[in-house]
């Protein structure tokens, strides 16, 4: 990495985070399956599904729920390549190089010998290998649905029917919305700096670089939190929050619910051994 | 008869250690729309702030229609929710007052924190959205507004209180002209309407526009007042305070120099 | 560091979330009665700092770049229940919105970093700072190891629960359902990258952070020293007796690859494999005053040998070229324990406290 790697690095980690959030917004206001559900079925629904992919003890049936969240993805309108992008690809590379060394590591009888290098994967190494990999893919995808068919702000509010509290609702969209200025902010800074750096830096300085953008990150962060607080309490705050219910299930998302219930429930029972 | 709602006493307030207020004194009548004129840290946004219960003098005293703004009297709820309903605030950075995840969560917060029903609140926040021309953008996060459209968010968001004080820091500081033009617009069209409106500006250009007093304020007092065109003629009253514009430009006949001036033709 | 989905099972990681619940409970209750309405701002955004500061590439000595966590300054700067907080509000912001951990696996997150980081991280501060001045140098370097030792303990923890998994968790065919390796595969697995690099990381910005508040807003770290004397005064701070102690510890570590130019075994320690292998056998009686050793392995020394598998067998953690590297980082960890358990026993014993 050159001198400027770690300011191109986070640079770029910066703008895929703003990146994703923006088409995880566009995603949501697509007309499709997922978008026409209420939030709060399609967070139980999603945490039952996850749940069964969790507990399942069976590699088929893992992989039933993985081709359902394939439909439901489909049926949303949610375009396979951001799918692979932005979930299997890094899901795949990680959890890969995890499981890799298991085909050969775990005891078992012998399945197959890599030519030339003759290493033996074993049965039992392919299986945990299979319930690693699945698993992983299959809860990415399913959450990654979630978020990217519901504008935050619902996802956030759904999470009162599972009893969290309003103060950490409200700190929860508070704190999204302050790291996307955040991001930016510090985007700003570490492109300015990149900017005006010529030539190699030493690794002193470039280790003074990034923690003094961070000093400016903290110092700003104290500023706004005060800042913000002026503004809560000038508009009536004075410690307890209030939030508008503005959800109302029909008869066709009581339908929904029972049915990503039914699936999760069947899933569970199907996949204990 | 015209009460008076703001009365300001020999007030003094520091940040840490450095004083941003050292013995201001003014008076707001009700219905007046005033502007206070001074160059950045002067001290005017920190007397907004205690205009509106935000901060409170270490010394002297603020009084809203007669009585004192201290910290124990806002420990009332009903004196605290009567105050901010009727007195709103807009500050300079919108980022600071859009902290809700959606520009309707935005504009419906200060009802919902007065506990207005949930009905009425729907209601409102409707109105006012469509009276701003805002209205398509409800759903919107605050991330993604443009600097114009943060500040109507942030004017919406007060202006659903219908409160009877308006208190602007800086409103046109960062808006491209045709948001500016708007803002002025929106400021001129309160004049005369029953609405208390302080302004705190440096921007010399819309001042008669929007006020019908002003106060100049240097190094945390006030140091004159008077009418705007009193105020905008005492060239010696501007250069003191670094209020005045002057920058180098070029004339019709094609002189060139630098010289205190106004852009208005007319 | 962060557990996806999949690698513990559903009763770890039920069992994580029921240990972390606790603790949310208790930081929320203490911060509303603390900061009351402030408690909303504070958190929101100081957990959107520790979010984008989790997106800085640091750069580090040796020319790598790796991410901190920022825990540390989180407990520095807010205490230890606030950074329970923000950190956790982070992360769960990271796993469900940008898929960046699990969301069965959030509660073990949460209590590997937020939790134990945020508190073994105030504990280590404030043993090591003491009540020496804000401005002090003491500051800087308790930060730094604050920094470094809590996200070691993290991942430390984070490496038993997957190391305890094939343990527990297998299918009717004998094959691990979650994570599949071992104790004493998944412990120096997690922690060779979080020694060298991630807890590396994390004390550079934490180190950094604290210095550079010193110099522009010393206020900020008046929460968590709170008898400390404003000025940089008299020596009254300890610094100077610790030093040798350090330097010498730092001398014994680069020169632990020495250990291994002392060809063979040491005398004693032996594993019952030993017994059996015929070149050993000779180097065993060879320092043994030529006393054959016994050809069947005493049975005591074969039933206690089994008990304790030292997760660094022979020093070196596997998947490494260099054995003196291996060494090193093995003794540096042991190090930090072993300073860290000193650094404990000196506090309950001296009688020197600190409040809180």
């Amino acid at each position: 990495m050159g001198s400027h790697g770690f300011l191109e690095g986070s640079i770029q980690g910066f703008l895929r985070a703003l990146e994703h959030a923006l088409e995880s917004e566009e995603l949501a206001r697509r007309n499709g399956l997922l978008q026409s559900l209420d939030p709060r079925v399609k967070l139980i629904g999603t945490l039952g599904l996850v749940l069964a992919a969790t507990t399942s003890r069976r590699l088929a049936v893992i992989a039933a729920l993985f081709a359902l969240a394939c439909l439901l993805a489909a049926c949303s309108r949610v375009p396979l390549r951001t799918l692979m992008f932005r979930t299997w690809a890094g899901a795949l590379t990680f959890t890969g190089v995890i499981a890799l060394p298991a085909l050969f590591l775990t005891p078992g009888p012998l399945f197959w010998r890599l030519p030339l290098l003759g290493f033996p994967v074993t049965l039992t190494g392919l299986r945990t290998a299979a319930y690693l990999v699945s698993r992983v893919e299959t809860a990415a995808t399913l959450s990654m649905l979630l978020v990217l068919c519901t504008p935050w702000s619902h996802v956030l509010k759904a999470l009162r029917v599972l009893r969290v509290p309003v103060v950490l609702v409200v700190i929860l969209g508070m704190t999204y919305r302050y790291i996307l200025l955040m991001i930016a902010a510090a985007r700003e800074m570490f492109e300015s700096r990149r900017s005006r750096t010529v030539g190699r830096l030493d690794a002193g300085q470039r280790r003074r670089m990034a923690v003094s953008a961070a000093g400016v990150l903290l110092s700003r962060t104290m500023q706004l939190s005060g800042d913000v607080y002026l503004a809560m309490q000038a508009r009536g705050f004075r410690g307890d929050v209030y939030v508008l219910d503005e959800f109302r299930m029909d008869g066709r998302n009581w339908v929904w619910l029972a049915l990503l219930i039914a699936l999760g429930g069947a899933a569970v029972w199907a996949g204990r051994s | 008869m015209t009460t008076r709602i703001f009365e300001v006493q020999d007030v003094r307030y520091c940040y840490e250690r450095v004083v941003a207020l050292d013995g201001a004194s003014l008076t707001v009548p009700s219905g007046v729309r005033v502007a206070l004129l001074g160059a950045n840290g002067s001290g005017k946004s920190t007397l907004l702030r205690l205009l509106d219960g935000l901060y409170f003098a270490e010394s002297g005293v603020v009084r809203f229609a007669g009585e004192p703004l201290t910290e124990a009297r806002f420990e009332d709820e009903s004196f605290s929710f009567d105050f901010r309903r009727r007195v709103g605030i807009l500050f300079q950075n919108p980022d600071v007052q859009l902290f809700n995840p959606s520009v309707f969560d935005e504009v419906a917060f200060g009802p919902l924190q007065l506990r207005w029903p949930p009905e009425e609140i729907r209601k409102r926040v409707g109105a006012i959205l469509d009276a701003l021309h805002i209205a398509h953008l409800k759903d919107r996060p605050p991330h993604r507004l443009s600097g114009g459209e943060k500040k109507r968010v942030a004017i919406a968001s007060v202006l659903v209180l219908d409160p009877q004080v308006l208190l602007l820091d800086e409103p046109t500081a960062a808006l491209d002209p045709q948001s500016q033009g708007q803002m002025i617009d929106m400021i001129s069209a309160w004049k005369d309407t029953g609405r208390t409106v302080v302004t705190a500006t440096h921007d010399l250009h819309s001042v008669e526009d929007i006020a019908d007093y002003c106060f100049v304020f240097e190094a945390g007092r006030v140091l004159a007042e008077g009418t705007p065109s009193d105020i905008l003629q005492d060239v010696g009253l501007l250069r003191r305070t670094g209020l005045l514009h002057s920058h180098r430009h070029t004339h019709p006949s094609g002189e060139i120099h630098s010289h205190p001036h106004q852009h208005h033709d007319h | 560091m962060h557990i996806p989905d999949g690698y513990l099972s559903p009763s770890t990681c039920a069992a994580l979330y029921a240990a972390s619940a606790p603790f949310w409970y208790v930081s929320l209750r203490r911060l509303q009665r603390a900061l009351r309405s402030r408690l909303i701002p504070l958190l929101s955004v100081f957990a959107a700092f520790s979010f984008v500061v989790m997106m800085f590439n640091m750069p580090l000595p040796g020319g790598t770049t790796g991410h901190a966590v920022g825990v540390s300054i989180a407990s520095i700067v807010l205490g230890p229940w606030a950074s329970i907080l923000a950190i956790s509000i982070a992360l769960l912001i990271q796993a469900v919105f940008f898929g960046d951990g699990g969301i069965t696996a959030l509660g073990a997150n949460c209590f590997n970093m937020a939790v134990a980081g945020s508190l073994a991280a105030y504990a280590i501060y404030r043993v090591i700072s003491g009540n020496c001045s804000i401005g002090s140098r003491r500051r800087v370097v308790a930060a730094g190891l604050a920094g470094y030792l809590s996200i070691n303990l993290s991942a430390l923890l984070a490496a038993v629960e997957f190391g305890i998994q094939p343990l527990f968790f297998r299918d009717a065919g004998g094959a691990p359902l979650y994570a599949p390796y071992p104790l004493k595969v998944a412990v120096p697995a997690m922690m060779l990258g979080h020694l060298t690099v991630a807890g590396v990381a994390e004390a550079v910005l934490a180190a950094g952070l604290v210095a550079w508040l010193q110099r522009s807003h010393p206020s900020l770290l008046r929460a968590t020293a709170p008898n400390a004397p404003e000025t940089n005064g008299a020596a009254a701070d300890g610094w100077p007796a610790i030093r040798p102690l350090l330097v010498g510890l730092s001398i014994l570590l680069l020169v632990t690859p020495l250990g291994i130019l002392a060809v063979g075994s040491a005398w004693g320690e032996w594993s019952p494999r030993d017994f059996a292998d015929p070149a050993v056998r000779r180097q065993i009686a060879a320092v043994s005053l030529h006393q054959q050793p016994p050809s069947i392995v005493p049975a005591g020394l074969q039933r206690l040998s089994a008990i304790w598998t030292a997760p660094f067998p022979a020093y070196a953690p596997p998947f490494l070229r260099s054995a003196s590297f291996g060494y090193l980082l093995s003794a540096t960890f042991g190090a930090g324990l072993i300073l860290l358990v000193a650094v404990g026993a000196d506090r309950v014993f001296s009688g020197r406290r600190g409040s809180g």
